[in-house]
């Protein structure tokens, strides 16, 4: 059997007013592969962050599911403490209980219940997830920039500047752009050349 | 620009396109068609002679049809490079055969008949897109301002060809029919900007200040020279920018709100005819020229570059940045970035501003010897794999080839094509896992054992 | 409408939704505090593309009244 924690987020009260948060994770220790589950005011915090490590190493976790705010928001935010409580960052499942719960829904029981299926799916989930390893690939420091006007000069100047080599390919037989037609230029009315 | 031809970092296609690229973030290789030229720049030295004596005489395109260049030629004095082209279209000797004065003068024999166009090709490892704008085609939008047959009747940019001191007036404002003078210049702006019906929906941003400045120099320079400016709302957000148009209103810039409706000829002078909407009263107003301040629109072709860098545009045909307040530089393209109006109308102080922060993001990327990959993406399980090529035009990305591999079977070596995903390439969108019928291909992340996993825990 | 029916039968839906734009669009609605009835559940996907008719069937065969596919 999988050890699986489960950390259920109370975002202060924009969860908590609504998500009967420690209902949710007390729910959660009865889940297929749950070892631990608690829940807290602030997990996206370095306090709530030290509790996954730790966790880890009390209840020799291997996968952890948090129960939070979307995981647009602090997905590699956890995805680091994963990495900090010597765990593959991608042994981890977030759980939308602010954006897609508490934010959209007012009936405390149905939002805590809501909690607890979407926190029931994502174990599902997580105990059927691997260690996935970060590949590399290289990169050629040469940039093309295409386009030879007011844009296209200033990128390829300062990208130049940082010590890197720059394409610049213009369609005309000269650089410049629309910039070289104008006048004098507002606001301060210099030449534009 | 002139920094520009001189970096030493920075190599220059001038008269060149970008016309195939492959690769991803980090390994683009890019294909450039350098344009034949005809003139041999190692060997040019810039005099100009060439120039003097071409008897081929054509429309300017950088001074808009106003003045005259020839067909071997720089677009303006201080181009750059300072060297011609010869543009084959109007060059008798290229299109009969005749002539060739150009390279009996050459004193350095550096004119080449014979130029070819040349493909060549670049390894690069982040593009920056700085295709820029072009001008609104009003001609074909607005009837009531004559479609573009009154000659007087002429864009922002022609305007400013015609107060640049190395324009082809020496910067004396002179009106295009009859080389006069205008005593009274009238100024519309809005020309299929913010004008749904007509032109684009969008405000194109420079107008309101560039027609300020326009109405300051007719003003400055015409002695008793009257400017009318027609505006539906002047919009001066930037730094200095009220002031500035304050300064023109003072200097005897006279706005009038109000949309103007028709221009007819009367002698050989023309009639604006608007509303005033501010003393609720139509109004007429006769001048000699008029300024049309017209809507920016992406540059041509910038479909066709968005297309085969791959990358999105918006519904003007903008380039899509990735978000538009915290991405504004970047597009969903990993390793493409966007410079100044190619991804929407804005002035120079803002272009400038954007090219630096798409120049600071290739730095970061350059600041990285290997990029770290997001590892949740297709794989392939090639002991399933059967070989019949399905996901390989699924794939948005180009991610997938097909491989040969070798295996055993009953005491016998075979070899056989199997799919392979490109991790640089791959996006993770799992287009392909849905679409491998052998069910070969699945999802790092997202395996199809896991999604069914979570459709089964909902629906306990 | 009586109480009676507002807490009587609810469908059990399943909406998968693209992580870049649905699911996304299930945050800005978070945001801006829009309201909607609970019982639909999102399942997060890399891509509207990623989507196995089989995923579909499933939800169905285990009893859901209703799926949602959005991207």
């Amino acid at each position: 059997m999988k050890r699986v924690g489960v950390f259920v987020c109370e975002c202060g009260t924009n969860i908590g007013s609504v998500v009967d948060a420690p209902k949710v994770a007390e729910t959660a220790l009865n889940m297929p592969g749950v070892a631990f589950a608690t829940s807290y005011k602030y997990m996206c915090s370095d306090p709530g962050q030290d509790l996954i490590i730790k966790a880890a190493e009390d209840h020799n976790l291997e996968q952890v599911v948090v129960a939070s705010c979307s995981p647009r928001m602090h997905e590699n935010t956890f995805r680091k403490a994963m990495s900090a409580a010597g765990l593959n960052p991608y042994q981890f499942e977030m759980v939308n209980i602010r954006e897609h719960v508490s934010w959209v829904h007012s009936d405390k029981d149905e939002a805590t219940q809501k909690a607890i299926d979407l926190v029931r799916m994502a174990v599902a989930k997580v105990v059927r997830n691997k260690p996935l390893q970060v590949s590399y690939i290289p990169v050629t420091k040469k940039a093309l920039v295409i386009g030879g006007g007011i844009a296209g000069m200033q990128a390829a100047l300062d990208i130049a500047e940082t010590g890197h080599q720059v394409i610049l390919v213009e369609r005309e037989p000269t650089i410049g752009g629309k910039m070289a037609q104008l006048d004098k230029t507002f606001p301060t009315m210099d030449c534009s050349a | 620009m002139v920094a520009v031809a001189q970096h030493p970092n920075i190599k220059l296609y001038s008269y060149s396109e970008v016309v195939g690229l492959s690769g991803y973030i980090g390994n683009f290789t890019v294909t450039i068609k350098e344009k034949a030229k005809y003139v041999d720049y190692d060997k040019c030295t810039g005099c100009g002679l060439c120039e003097t004596k071409c008897p081929s005489r054509v429309k300017s395109e950088f001074d808009l049809g106003l003045g005259e260049r020839r067909a071997i030629y720089k677009a303006f004095p201080q181009a750059v490079p300072n060297k011609p082209v010869i543009d084959a279209d109007n060059c008798r000797k290229l299109q009969s055969g005749k002539c060739g004065i150009c390279e009996k003068l050459c004193p350095t024999k550096a004119i080449n008949f014979e130029d070819q166009d040349r493909l060549v090709t670049e390894e690069v490892g982040a593009i920056v897109m700085a295709t820029g704008y072009d001008l609104f085609e009003w001609e074909k939008a607005y009837g009531e301002y004559g479609y573009g047959k009154y000659p007087d009747v002429i864009s922002g940019l022609h305007f400013e060809r015609l107060v640049n001191a190395s324009g082809p007036t020496g910067g004396k404002i002179q009106r295009p029919s009859d080389g006069k003078i205008p005593q009274a210049v009238a100024f519309i702006k809005c020309v299929g900007s913010r004008d749904d019906t007509k032109g684009k929906s969008y405000c194109s941003r420079a107008c309101c200040m560039y027609t300020a400045k326009h109405a300051m120099q007719v003003v400055e320079k015409i002695p008793d020279g009257d400017a009318y400016v027609f505006y539906m709302d002047v919009r001066t957000a930037g730094k200095g920018y009220e002031e500035f148009y304050q300064r023109s209103v003072e200097q005897g810039a006279q706005y009038i709100r109000g949309r103007v409706s028709k221009i007819y000829p009367r002698g050989d002078r023309l009639v604006v005819k608007s509303e005033d909407t501010l003393m609720g009263k139509p109004i007429e107003v006769e001048v000699d020229m008029v300024v049309l301040a017209t809507a920016m629109v992406p540059a041509a072709g910038s479909a066709e570059v968005a297309k085969l860098i791959g990358f999105s545009t918006d519904k003007d045909g903008f380039f899509q940045e990735a978000h538009p307040k915290l991405q504004p530089v970047e597009t969903f393209t990993g390793g493409v970035y966007l410079a100044g109006s190619c991804q929407g109308p804005k002035d120079i102080p803002d272009t400038v501003a954007q090219a630096s922060a798409a120049a600071v993001k290739v730095a970061a990327l350059f600041s990285k010897d290997k990029l770290a990959t997001e590892p949740m993406i297709a794989y392939v399980d090639e002991t399933k794999c059967t070989g019949c090529e399905f996901c390989v035009p699924v794939c948005p990305y180009q991610a997938i080839s097909m491989k040969p591999v070798k295996s055993r079977v009953h005491g016998q070596t075979v070899e056989r094509q199997v799919a392979e995903v490109n991790k640089g390439l791959c996006q993770g969108c799992g287009a392909c896992v849905a679409a491998c019928r052998p069910c070969a291909l699945n999802h790092n992340g997202f395996t199809s054992d896991q999604i069914v996993s979570e459709v089964d825990a909902l629906c306990l | 409408m009586s109480v009676e029916t507002s807490k009587g039968w609810e469908p059990k839906i399943v909406a998968f939704a693209c992580n870049w734009c649905s699911y996304a669009g299930g945050d800005l609605a978070g945001l801006n505090r829009l309201q909607y009835p609970s019982n639909v559940r999102i399942i997060r996907v890399p891509c509207s593309g990623r989507i196995d008719p089989q995923f579909i069937l499933r939800a169905f065969m285990m009893g859901a009244d209703g799926v949602l596919v959005s991207g």
